[in-house]
């Protein structure tokens, strides 16, 4: 057992494990101390000095963050000449500050803004012009920076410091002329950048992708998996359901997964999820839509030796459960087929988070493929399937494209064989002469199930989004129409 | 050391080649050395204890206290010379590299062996151009005949000591912002708790002292810690160098007890003001110190507790003379000025904060002021006190009280003559 420390907190008495600081103790007891420049995953900086409380017996007030629980530490949050400092602390924060908030991106979730309902509420004595500073730097790939709305908490310097390692950012010049900068102006290039919007309190660090795109209070969240790669951030997907769009991905903290970020090709993976790149039913009214009876008719005239499965590795375990269930139980088929990049290095890893197989749940596949006694067919590849003579080729297409530049010469390649039957969610499919069966599939946030991360870790996909286009289906779905389209076959018979 | 009346560090004044390691053995240089490493390591910080020798840099925090703190387990410390002098009106240290580099680094021979340091350094402000120079000589003389380095004179104690030149921040004149800079960082002052006794230079135990409160340390050595208490006061023992600047007949260094009053060291060891000036105003302690008017002058005493008392504080003994035709408000904008651009901008009320108060002054010269721009500055500067990492942001927050405080009808009428004249 941790040693427990014991200290009154507002008069009530608080445990914690020792070495606890006490903004640690007031975060889980539900006591807000407002802060800027701590943050649980970076270290302890101590420099917006905004954290203060009242240490009963010491004369000055002192930084929740920086301070030890000790035993019998007695410790006030809202005393008055705490509330007082913290007033205050805001103020000093916003004397120079734009209060551009109408035109700021961070609008609706900054924290000056929080703070200043919060413990703020105070009229302006700032009568004097204010600092002028650099804005809307280009400072990377994914990054917009204003100087002028910063509040110089450093996180975002911390950030490149203790978690990219790339100390990209520093503090430059003095006093209240500091600005957060690059050395020699050069750009952030690094695959974590948006976590800097996520960090920065304020509306410094603007994400390019999203800003002006929408006010974040017209957005719904809800929690997913990053579909990006095998390791699985938990994550939440902003979208305004209502029009089927999504707009952005934040990472969930999960400290057994990703700790407090994300990477940004994982937050690029909302991309493809909108309705203008999606294959829908009404895309396929023209081919006549009896795509599923044409498999049926297919699978019927077939017999299993000819069928083969071409599975990628971006699906649910629930989902490969009742599409082997139905396919190597129901009819025999033996022919299974994995669908990767051919070029893809599976056990690169960026020792942050971003790993190189490009597929979130490898594991769950393999998993399934083994409950079913197909472990074999885990080496068969993509040209394998090519080579199997088959006559009907059912392919779970991968949803994510970014890891996958083979993906266009394989779907040519697919339409050259006799009966391919396609379940995607991508509209390019429709692009390509020769795929005639495709049937439009559910994306990753738009379904429930497991899957299974790098590390076996199983993690639930549980509040799904309403699909962004009309008639599209999750494997299982697709697979039980299947199934009745077969016994309508069977009973016309 | 040559023997004068309250003459410690500034005990070679008037002897010629006071600066050269010749001169400075003559006058039994590094025989306090030698009697130190024949003592236990402990022994020594007793002794500076029972000295009652207080910081010399403006804090004032006992010297051999400080030096205890050094966890007992520790292998690696260091010790470092504050010799960063940028406080407004301050000149003390420059002048004891100017009379006798050999003091300050036999001190800081003998306190390494106190705190068992192998390695040192000396911070030094950059623009002591003449004084680094002196200061390089000195320790290279020391490296020549065994002062420095390994084995010194034949005791089995090693210290190695490094010149390093500041760039020119206040800021890292602050100890952990020294040690920063000497990291080759910027010059940001480290969060404390820890404290640089603990986890100092690149993480290890060290020693941060003034270069006065060093080059103090081996008359205490010969002496012995009762010589020293007879001169000062009880709490504030041994004598202080003090920096009398403005239109004084006879400004400079002065070493005198502490305790000495203020009004006789201006008058007689300074000579009074010039050109019939009649005094206004003092500034006791270097550009952090609040002022004091002429009826405080006329009274005070010049060491910690009495200066305290008075809601100013000694300091770094810089003692700045204001005339009567200065006016005040141009003395608060320029100390409101130097701690704006002095801010390094760490914590955001100093960074804020100073900021603030010059802009409001600012404002006041530009015939922008109100009636309120004092109270508002007052009530700033008491949000600046007791925040922020290190103890500039108080520097900047005591001095503006202390001129509001003391100046309020002469700092509100100068904004009515502004109007006037609009």
């Amino acid at each position: 057992m941790n040693e427990q420390v014991t200290f009154k907190l507002n008069g009530k008495d608080v445990s914690v494990p020792k070495g606890w600081t006490v903004m640690e103790a007031a975060r889980r007891e539900n006591v807000s101390i407002p802060h800027f420049c701590w943050h649980p995953g970076l270290k302890i900086a101590g420099v917006c000095r905004f954290c203060m409380v009242e240490v009963v017996g010491r004369p000055k007030l002192e930084i929740a963050c920086n301070l030890p629980v000790t035993e019998g530490l007695e410790i006030n949050t809202k005393t008055d000449v705490v509330k007082d400092a913290h007033k205050w602390g805001l103020e000093f924060h916003l004397i120079n500050h734009p209060l551009d908030c109408p035109i700021c991106d961070q609008a609706g979730e900054c924290k000056l803004q929080d703070y200043y309902m919060e413990v703020g509420k105070y009229k302006s004595q700032m009568t004097r012009p204010k600092i002028l500073k650099p804005k809307a730097l280009d400072v990377g790939s994914e990054l917009v920076l204003d100087t002028e709305r910063c509040i110089l908490c450093s996180r975002c310097v911390r950030f490149e410091e203790e978690v990219t390692k790339t100390n990209a950012l520093g503090i430059f010049s003095r006093g209240d002329r500091s600005i957060i900068g690059t050395y020699n102006e050069e750009k952030l290039k690094h695959n974590y950048q948006e976590n800097q919007v996520d960090i920065c309190p304020v509306g410094a660090f603007t994400s390019k992708r999203f800003r002006f795109k929408q006010r974040v209070w017209f957005l719904t969240q809800k929690e997913s998996i990053c579909p990006g790669c095998s390791t699985g951030c938990r994550i939440s997907v902003h979208a305004k359901p209502q029009e089927r769009r999504y707009f952005r991905i934040k990472p969930v903290l999960d400290k057994e997964v990703n700790g407090y970020w994300m990477c940004d090709i994982g937050r690029r993976t909302f991309e493809h999820h909108n309705l203008e790149n999606r294959l829908d039913s009404a895309s396929l009214v023209k081919r006549g839509n009896g795509e599923l009876a044409a498999l049926a008719e297919q699978l019927e005239a077939s017999s299993p030796r000819d069928i083969a499965l071409l599975v990628s590795a971006q699906y649910l375990n629930e989902e490969y459960q009742s599409f082997f269930e139905f396919f190597v139980k129901e009819l025999g088929v033996q022919k299974v087929y994995q669908w990767r990049e051919p070029t893809e290095k599976r056990d690169d890893f960026d020792n942050i988070l971003l790993r190189g197989d490009r597929n979130a749940n490898t594991q769950g596949l393999m998993g399934t493929l083994e409950t079913f006694g197909l472990s074999r067919n885990a080496r068969n590849e993509f040209d394998d399937c090519l080579k199997s003579k088959s006559k009907v080729v059912i392919a779970l297409c991968p949803e994510i494209t970014s890891g996958f530049p083979s993906l266009g010469t394989h779907l040519t390649q697919l339409a050259e064989m006799p009966f391919v039957s396609l379940w995607t969610c991508l509209i390019e499919a429709t692009e390509i002469k020769g795929l005639e069966n495709l049937i439009p599939m559910k994306s990753f946030f738009e379904k429930k199930g497991t899957t299974l991360n790098y590390n076996k870790v199983e993690r639930k996909l549980e509040s799904p989004y309403p699909s962004a286009v009309f008639g599209a289906l999750d494997v299982s779905e697709a697979v039980s129409a299947l199934r009745s389209e077969m016994r309508k076959m069977l009973g016309k018979d | 050391m040559p023997a004068a009346k309250h003459k410690i560090v500034t005990a070679f004044e008037g002897i010629p080649q006071s600066r050269s390691l010749e001169t400075y053995l003559k006058h039994g240089g590094y025989q306090n050395l030698k009697k130190a490493l024949s003592m236990k390591p402990d022994a020594l910080v007793d002794l500076v204890k029972a000295s009652g020798l207080r910081g010399r840099g403006g804090a004032g925090f006992p010297t051999g206290l400080k030096w205890s703190f050094i966890p007992k387990d520790s292998k690696e410390r260091y010790l470092v010379c504050n010799n960063d002098e940028g406080e407004p009106g301050t000149f003390k240290d420059r002048y004891i590299l100017e009379l006798s580099p050999h003091m300050l680094l036999e001190g800081m021979i003998i306190t390494a062996y106190a705190i068992q340091s192998k390695k040192g350094y000396v911070y030094t402000r950059c623009e002591f151009y003449e004084e680094i120079e002196w200061l390089n000589q000195a320790i290279d003389e020391a490296y020549e005949t065994g002062y420095l380095g390994e084995n010194i004179i034949g005791s089995g104690f090693s210290f190695n000591l490094d010149h390093y030149i500041g760039a020119g921040a206040y800021v890292c004149g602050e100890e952990t912002g020294m040690l920063s800079s000497l990291e080759g960082k910027k010059g940001y002052p480290k969060l404390k708790p820890p404290f640089p006794a603990v986890a100092g230079y690149l993480g290890k135990p060290t020693i941060i002292n003034n270069t006065e409160t060093l080059a103090t340390i081996p008359w205490i050595i010969e002496h012995g810690a009762e010589a020293f208490r007879k001169f000062g006061t009880e709490k504030s023992p041994g004598t202080k160098l003090f920096c009398v600047s403005g239109p004084v007949k006879n400004p400079g260094v002065f070493e005198r007890p502490l305790g000495y009053p203020l009004q006789k060291l201006i008058y007689e060891d300074a000579g009074g003001l010039i050109d019939g000036k009649e005094l206004k105003a003092v500034i006791p302690g270097g550009a952090s110190s609040p002022v004091l008017n002429k009826e405080d002058v006329m009274t005070m005493k010049l060491d910690f507790e009495s200066l305290a008392g008075a809601g100013s504080m000694l300091g770094s003994g810089a003692v700045i003379v204001i005339p009567h035709d200065v006016n005040i408000f141009d003395v608060f904008k320029v100390t409101a000025d130097f701690f704006h651009h002095e801010s390094c901008g760490q914590c955001t009320p100093c960074r804020e904060g100073t900021g603030w108060i010059a802009n409001i002054l600012q404002g006041i010269e530009e015939n922008k002021g109100s009636p309120a721009d004092f109270e508002r500055i007052y009530k700033i500067a008491t949000q600046l006190m007791g925040r922020t990492i290190c103890a500039l942001s108080d520097a900047a927050a005591m001095p503006a009280r202390g001129f509001v405080n003391k100046f309020r009808d002469e700092l509100n009428a100068y904004i009515e003559t502004k109007r006037n004249t609009r």
